[in-house]
């Protein structure tokens, strides 16, 4: 059984119909990649996943219940965290207190400390600047704390919304290793990315989105060999 | 590092900070030893009625000390919605109305309902009825976000003054007269609590005041505190930590409500007299200045801004008539230089982050000055 399946997912915004049918499905410990253009509906997926956005039509089923209905805050309890688009980390707060808000839910102190000591060993950068003030920090350091964040929550499934968005070149490198790293201590991801090459490259599995639709699905290395993705995406003509 | 060195180190830091870093460097003791003369010069104002301090012969040195600590009591309540969790409530007069009708429809001989009960048992009731209030105007609304939550909160403050206003058994303008008060005589026979003496009501909302700074000091550092900065700061993120943010907000807004409720009941016993024209719009935007210019998200801030809102017309008595000119005026240019209020939040640092970090270092925090941003400017260099 799927961790994670959509069926015939639909989410509106007022009239505008931004997700028709997405049916997907993410197993445990996979690594699934969604590309997609600007305004495919990757985001509004992620943000349908994690209950900011309501459905107008077909499900949501996490771990074999339907968690369509479900208060995004209950989601997390779940075991469902995500890393934002744009980060969404706290401007205000410290690094520690950006991770302290991830395990928010939580109350299982000796395994909190585990986390904390994991995340530090993921993101080294983050340990030398706990005290730092989320908002002061670079776009980089600012993902890690997003990403760090999201893990402090102890996911099943992690959804990454844009990872590589805005960063340098090393810094992307650097994220998507990560990512495989934490894929590979046992977290399943879900993966959002406008970088098809990363993104594929990493992935067991990619869908591409279009318009709202998914319209092509298939394994990492079946879709980065695809011609008509190569055009579209990677800019291989 | 003692108090002394870091207040040389930090020279360039905002008063604000040097303040926080100051008092955040005393001992315990050390901190008592501050405290405890400033609440007993706080106490003994009305009595020493200071030469320079003293707003006579305009107002009356103790009724106008009253006003400021009613005024200060309210910001501390409107604080928590707009400070604390980030709401924009521009009708929390409102909240103030509720609790002083409600005062004076139970105490009042004009009222039918009055009950015979004394002033305190009327106190939690008019508490209660205020926070059901905040209840009823949250539960819809608290899913708007931003300027539209202002504009029904504006639309709240207004409908109450309406209300009072238009329906019959509410009074008018000719309201209700002789509005309970806090039992008590003095050795001669007359009311401890009465409308010409402001010294005792002083003191009463001093106490009340204290006992609720510990009450939202604790719940700021709480669980619930660090729900609310999460969802001012950034609601969305906040919701995906796992914060039942309606909920939270909802919890705002009635704890603001709450607050506000109990100084509209002491208000109403203080004048002794309630009716629909002390509750309209400019004043619950006088109570939004006093948290802004006092420094939204910082308690002591608002009591300051309080202060400087509700003492300045009274002691400066020639430009009373101006104070909505002036007022504008300064908040305007202290948005420019100063957006975060005379003494801003640090609005980060919830208290136990700071512990934790105390604990590790064994010394306070510095956050968010220069040096962080060298070092981020470094880190990105490197």
């Amino acid at each position: 059984m799927a961790l994670l399946e959509l069926n015939k997912m639909c989410v509106h915004y007022g009239r505008i119909q931004a997700l028709s049918d997405i049916t997907l499905h993410v197993e445990e410990g996979e690594i699934v990649s969604l590309i997609g253009a600007n305004g495919a509906g990757k985001t509004t997926t992620m943000r349908a996943v994690s209950g900011i956005r309501p459905l107008s039509g077909g499900s949501v089923v996490f771990d074999g219940q339907d968690i369509s209905k479900l208060r995004a805050d209950l989601r997390v309890v779940r075991g469902i965290s995500q890393s934002p688009e744009g980060r969404g980390v706290f401007p205000g707060m410290t690094v520690l207190e950006n991770l302290e808000m991830g395990c928010y839910t939580r109350k299982d102190r000796a395994a909190i400390a585990e986390d904390f000591e994991r995340v530090f060993d993921l993101f080294p950068r983050l340990a030398e600047r706990k005290s730092q003030v989320g908002g002061t920090m670079s776009g980089g350091e600012q993902q890690m704390v997003a990403i760090g964040r999201a893990l402090m929550a102890r996911p099943r499934l992690l959804l990454l919304d844009e990872p590589s968005m805005g960063l340098a070149p090393q810094f992307i490198q650097q994220i998507f290793r990560i990512v495989k790293e934490i894929n590979e201590q046992g977290t399943t991801v879900l993966l959002v990315e406008q970088n098809a090459q990363q993104a594929l490259s990493r992935a067991h599995r990619g869908y591409v989105l279009e318009t709202g639709r998914v319209v092509k699905t298939g394994t990492g290395a079946e879709l980065l060999a695809d011609p008509s993705i190569k055009e579209a995406y990677l800019g291989v003509a | 590092m003692n108090a002394h060195q870091q207040a040389q180190t930090s020279v360039r830091a905002p008063f604000g900070q040097r303040v926080r870093d100051w008092w955040n460097g005393l001992n315990r003791f050390q901190q008592w030893g501050v405290l405890i003369p400033l609440v007993v010069l706080i106490y003994a104002l009305p009595i020493l009625n200071p030469p320079l301090l003293t707003t006579e012969p305009g107002t009356d040195f103790q009724i106008a000390l009253f006003n400021a600590a009613r005024f200060a009591l309210i910001a501390i309540g409107l604080n928590v919605v707009v400070g604390q969790a980030g709401l924009l409530d521009l009708g929390y007069v409102g909240f103030f109305a509720v609790g002083a009708y409600v005062a004076a429809i139970l105490t009042s001989p004009d009222s039918a309902l009055r009950w015979d009960y004394p002033w305190i048992a009327i106190i939690p009731v008019a508490v209660v009825v205020t926070m059901a209030t905040g209840v009823l105007l949250g539960a819809p609304t608290l899913r708007l976000r931003g300027d539209y939550l202002a504009i029904v909160t504006l639309g709240f403050g207004e409908i109450v003054r309406l209300l009072a206003d238009n329906v019959t058994p509410l009074r008018g303008q000719r309201g209700f007269q002789d509005v309970g008060r806090p039992e008590g005589l003095n050795a001669d026979g007359t009311a401890i609590f009465n409308s010409s003496d402001g010294t005792p009501w002083y003191w009463l909302v001093v106490t009340v005041i204290i006992i609720i700074l510990i009450f939202v000091g604790n719940l700021e550092r709480s669980r619930v505190g660090r729900a609310w900065v999460a969802i001012r700061e950034d609601e969305d993120a906040a919701e995906i930590m796992g914060v039942p943010t309606f909920k939270f907000k909802i919890w705002a807004f009635t704890m603001g409500a709450a607050i506000g409720g109990l100084s509209g009941a002491i208000y109403a016993g203080q004048i002794g007299f309630v009716n629909n024209q002390k509750f309209d719009v400019v004043t619950s935007v006088l109570f939004l200045a006093a948290v802004v210019l006092g420094g939204s998200g910082n308690k002591v801030g608002v009591i300051l801004g309080a202060f400087v809102i509700s003492y300045v017309p009274d002691r400066f008595q020639a430009i009373a008539e101006y104070k909505y000119l002036i007022f504008g005026l300064a908040l305007i240019v202290l948005m420019i230089f100063r957006p975060q209020g005379l003494l801003g939040s640090r609005q980060r640092l919830l208290a136990k982050g700071r512990q934790a970090y105390r604990k590790l270092l064994g010394r306070p925090e510095q956050i968010a000055k220069e040096s962080a941003m060298i070092d981020s400017a470094k880190g990105v260099q490197g």
